[in-house]
């Protein structure tokens, strides 16, 4: 990375594509392009790596505890639902 | 659903098929095994997708009375668990209740584009440098799921299926009756306004 690079004629269009590079979504051919620009543009290369740690944490999330309370509620309802799928 | 089995034409393989076979040939006290093995799941998927936790118990009670409705015409054609997310969409979608949080409005990429990169920042930020498990807890979660809800509705359902839950591009399409072109987008603009809250609660919020 070198804070010279001032060709930013293809930022835009690697902006437009982040995700589907992240989601490995994209041709060899464009992922090349996008790790090329990335290399030389700070800019980019920044952009990426905030949206990659943006879907790491969506991923890493962790879940609640269903309440007990409604957790025996849905019990209820469901033991009082008919005997059969089938109606 | 019929687009579904287009565009699918396997066979699928899916641990909760024999449950569902079993409830369907009459066991059916066995339902209460499939909620056991769903509550939590559906539970955390509601409670992101409405604002209120009540909401969120009701999204949940009903739809698990419309699978346990409609159960009979599963066709085993995708995993169980795609379909439920399918009912669980539909019964949030319904919900008459809006978010005054969240209006329905259209995000561009526009708006959480830099420009040539004069305003992006010249290095990356901590947030997105150190290790991940560094970043991780309670007070991080509870400031993504308010971003998430305060996300537009049509954008808010997409990423949580594809972040979240992890379902991929094709299922998400499937679950939500949209085309893969337009998850995508919506994805992706729902990630750049996500990354955009984190990016100022790291910045500003603490
Ligand atoms: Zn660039």
């Amino acid at each position: 990375m070198t804070g010279e690079y001032r060709d930013h004629t293809h930022c835009l269009e690697m902006f437009k594509k982040l995700s589907e590079y992240i989601d490995g979504e994209l041709d060899h051919v464009t992922c090349a392009e996008i790790e090329q620009h990335s290399e030389n543009c700070v800019a980019c290369f920044s952009c990426l790596e905030t949206l990659k740690r943006t879907v790491a944490i969506c991923k890493n999330t962790k879940d609640k505890p269903v309440p007990r309370e409604f957790s025996q509620r849905l019990k209820e309802i469901i033991q009082n639902l008919p005997k059969t799928t089938s109606l | 659903m019929t687009k579904a089995k287009n565009l699918t034409p396997r066979k699928v393989k899916d641990n909760d098929f024999d449950l569902i076979r079993a409830i369907n040939s009459g066991q059916v006290d066995k339902f209460h095994d499939l909620v056991k093995r769903y509550e939590q799941k559906l539970y955390n998927f509601s409670l992101r997708t409405c604002w209120d936790p009540r909401d969120a118990e009701d999204m949940v009670q009903d739809t698990f009375l419309n699978v346990f409705r409609y159960l009979k015409d599963f066709r085993y054609e995708t995993r169980f668990k795609n379909w439920l997310y399918k009912v669980a969409a539909s019964t949030c979608i319904k919900q008459r209740r809006k978010s005054k949080f969240a209006p329905e409005k259209e995000l561009s990429w526009e708006e959480f584009y830099a420009g040539d990169g004069t305003g992006a920042p010249a290095q990356v930020p901590g947030w997105a440098s150190i290790p991940l498990n560094q970043l991780l807890n309670e007070e991080l979660s509870e400031t993504l799921n308010q971003a998430i809800m305060s996300l537009p509705r049509k954008y808010r359902l997409v990423v949580i299926l594809r972040d979240i839950e992890g379902f991929s591009t094709i299922e998400t399409a499937q679950i939500l009756d949209l085309s893969s072109a337009n998850v995508k987008v919506r994805l992706h603009r729902a990630r750049l306004y996500l990354r955009d809250k984190l990016k100022g609660y790291y910045e500003h919020d603490r």
